[in-house]
């Protein structure tokens, strides 16, 4: 049963392994995943806690269903992010949860450090510390197929970092496959930081199910009806990368560092249809029936023999329109080596822009960049990211994401468009206001996925919405009215899903007809024979997100970090589709009010007493 | 009955293998299904379902008494079968080999290939 699996604490300084069953009270109250990854991670989490000190516990958490036959199989890897100095947390695609849980093991905690590089090896029950000398200095591909090799088996799954995570650079990832990876908030450079390269993961183990004759006939038909709504259709085919042109005609886009949000009649050179060309067939994370990832090669030119999965809509966003760069090979060159050397696309776009910018403006020069930034300017864009995840030359200093303000000057803080330390993503979110505000409130810093309340881009009627969100919504993207109540109803469902494993897409996200609390019920009932209402599911989301917020607040994060880059609330969009709009702070005010209230925080943004003792939790 | 492969449309997700499994067995376990998708996730070659043909001819089974029509209802083979056949369409954990029995009549896998990889002829 998916509540047999095991926790196993891997303390590298003391070369103990511990391993544990996770008691049925602590899945009642977070579930999995992301769940049981911040009840882990608050029992260590103080505002002195170096991210870079072993006591900094890196923790590998599979969702509750994970592995089963379910909707997506994600994993979530938290730990106090070196990117931001807060709260990190980051989701992965792909085989590897799945296979960790076939091994026995539903989380992993990594604490202490070794002292020579280990990669470890999961199979069946069992857990073993080896050296990792030989993988050393290689990157995330070459790591993977070194270890199958090693390991003499091509099933084994791997979870690894590449010299950026080697290297500590702040913004490193982990990752795994071709493409899955724990992009944001630095989860590789605290991998990097316990001298951990890999690991490597193999299962066979039965999933035994609670029911299992009534879990498959509502598991197909469930599938069955998700599988044919028109979005699900549209990414089946397309990809993430049909939000582009989308976002691109309402002016929702990051154009050099959110100084303009369109590129007009220019957008079709990075559009999906445009990716379609080196496209050679569409890929699935294991247990998901849509099949979003596309498997590409370029095949001549400069960039000739680049192959790779996706690219998404985020990284070609922050990789390509975000520097002005129009040039989807060069920007899927730029991602694929991101890959390999394990940097996080988002952050890596992201800290490049705002240089540019910087350069532009004259508030750093070549003393400091040793080469001219220019908006779009290819060879600079790759020649970056080299030596930002070999830490050489320039690289070095924006290797260290936002802390490089130190080096850049006061003046270039009001540029870095970050939210509680986290750079905001490929996108500008001073139009559709339930963006700006769930960027503003999520608590891994600036982060499109935390909420991503995005229904209202449909114009569905408002009575559609009311009923969705049990309270009056404006189903216009620019109005502020509901936009509260949509950040948090999208919050509290995305715990929820990021704890089971189910992924983002397969919610409701973009379709108010996908899976949500009613389904997520009773699949868990059908697997584990937990009798979880979705009244008591929605309880975990909040309880969840309180938890989270209650970290924060131990670091001093308030109401006034709840917020947006200066940017948005004082220079209106310039030109494009969007032009004129800007966040009102009276407004973004009362969106905030209502966003508390509902989770019932205060006007600080900290949890009730009587909130916390609702839902159990101690401050 | 037979199920037929377009491995161009495979994405791999591998929900053919874990309904296969939980169909016959009542656990979810890719080893012990019928269906297999070989993959090599570290290139970008395409994925390959790979499942019993429902030979004619069942090289499979000579120099056995078993009777093939029966036998091919069934869904736990012994191993040694899987050595002949041609095509590697047995699948082999532990010391059993996995046969694609067609759920009799009415395949689970083909119900959640939402690629239409595999499909009925």
């Amino acid at each position: 049963m998916p509540l047999d699996r095991k926790i196993a604490f891997i303390n590298l300084t003391a070369e103990k392994i511990k391993v544990k069953p996770i008691p049925v009270a602590l899945r009642k109250k977070f579930l999995g995943g992301r769940g049981i990854n911040m009840h882990l991670l608050s029992r260590h989490y103080t505002p002195s806690l170096d991210p870079f000190s072993p006591d900094n516990p890196l923790i590998f958490g599979a969702g509750l269903l994970t592995g089963c036959l379910s909707f997506g199989s994600r994993l979530s890897i938290t730990a106090k992010s070196p990117e931001s100095g807060h709260l990190g947390d980051s989701n992965m695609g792909g085989d590897f949860g799945a296979e960790l849980v076939k091994a026995g093991f539903s989380h992993v905690v990594i604490s202490g450090k070794s002292p020579n590089p280990v990669y470890i090896v999961i199979q069946d029950n069992q857990i073993e510390i080896r050296d990792a000398k030989k993988l050393t200095g290689l990157d995330t591909l070459e790591t993977q197929k070194k270890l199958r090799s090693a390991l003499k088996d091509d099933k084994v799954q791997i979870a690894c970092i590449g010299p950026a995570g080697e290297n500590l650079v702040r913004f490193a990832a982990i990752r795994s496959g071709m493409k899955s990876s724990a992009g944001r908030t630095g989860m590789g450079a605290v991998m990097g930081s316990k001298n951990v390269k890999a690991l490597a993961v193999r299962g066979t183990r039965d999933i035994k199910l609670s029911d299992p004759k009534k879990y498959l006939p509502y598991y197909l038909a469930t599938m069955k009806s998700l599988a044919g709504t028109k979005w699900a259709q549209a990414l089946g085919k397309y990809g993430t990368p049909l939000l582009f042109s989308r976002a691109n005609a309402l002016g929702i886009l990051s154009i050099r560092n959110n100084q303009s949000t369109s590129v007009g009649d220019q957008g079709y050179r990075l559009a999906a249809e445009a990716l379609e060309l080196y496209s050679t067939g569409m890929l699935a994370c294991f247990s998901c029936p849509v099949h979003c990832r596309h498997r590409f090669v370029i095949e001549k030119g400069q960039y000739q023999g680049t192959r790779g999965e996706g690219p998404e809509y985020g990284s070609i966003g922050s990789l390509g329109s975000k520097l002005g760069n129009l040039d989807l090979e060069n920007s899927m060159y730029a991602i694929e080596l991101c890959n390999r050397y394990g940097l996080d696309t988002i952050s890596t776009g992201s800290y490049i822009a705002w240089a540019m910018e910087l350069y532009q403006r004259g508030i750093i020069d070549q003393k400091v960049t040793k080469r001219p930034l220019v908006w779009g300017d290819r060879e600079t864009i790759t020649d970056v990211i080299h030596q930002i995840a070999h830490r050489k030359g320039f690289g070095n200093i924006l290797a260290e994401g936002p802390f490089a303000q130190k080096v850049f000057g006061a003046a270039s803080r009001d540029y870095l468009m970050e939210i509680k330390n986290s750079p905001i993503e490929m996108t500008d979110e001073r139009l559709p206001k339930s963006f700006a505000l769930g960027m503003a409130t999520a608590s891994r810093g600036a982060c499109h996925m935390r909420s991503r309340a995005s229904i209202d881009v449909l114009g569905l009627p408002e009575e559609v919405l009311k009923k969705l969100y049990g309270g009056p919504v404006s189903n216009d993207l620019a109005s502020y009215t509901g936009k509260g109540r949509m950040v948090w109803w999208h919050e509290v469902l995305n715990a929820v899903s990021d704890s089971l494993g189910i992924c983002r897409f397969l919610t409701v996200f973009s379709s108010p007809h996908a899976l949500q609390y009613r389904e997520f019920s009773r699949l868990i009932t059908l697997a584990t024979g937990l009798d979880l209402s979705p009244k008591v599911l929605k309880q975990i989301g909040e309880r969840i997100c309180a938890l989270e917020k209650i970290m924060l607040v131990k670091d001093g994060i308030s109401r006034e970090h709840d917020t947006l880059p200066k940017r948005y609330f004082d220079e209106p969009i310039p030109e494009g589709p969007a032009r004129g709009a800007f966040i009102s702070r009276n407004e973004f005010d009362h969106m905030l009010d209502d966003y508390y209230r509902l989770h019932g925080w205060n006007k600080n943004g900290v949890p009730k007493k009587n909130t916390l003792k609702r839902l159990g939790l101690k401050t | 009955m037979k199920i037929t492969v377009d491995r161009k449309r495979c994405s791999g997700c591998h929900l053919c293998e874990l309904v296969c499994s939980l169909f016959h067995g009542g656990s979810v376990n890719p080893e012990k299904s019928a269906i297999r998708i070989k993959k090599d996730d570290l290139t970008t070659s395409m994925n390959m379902p790979i499942l019993c043909r429902q030979c004619k001819e069942m090289k499979c089974l000579p120099g056995e008494k078993a009777e093939g029509e029966r036998e091919k209802k069934k869904f736990i083979w012994d191993k040694s079968r899987a050595e002949r056949c041609p095509f590697g369409a047995l699948p082999v954990f532990g010391n059993k080999a996995y046969h694609c029995d067609l759920c009799q009549e009415k395949p689970q896998c083909v119900k959640v290939c939402t690629t239409q990889a595999i499909s009925v002829r």
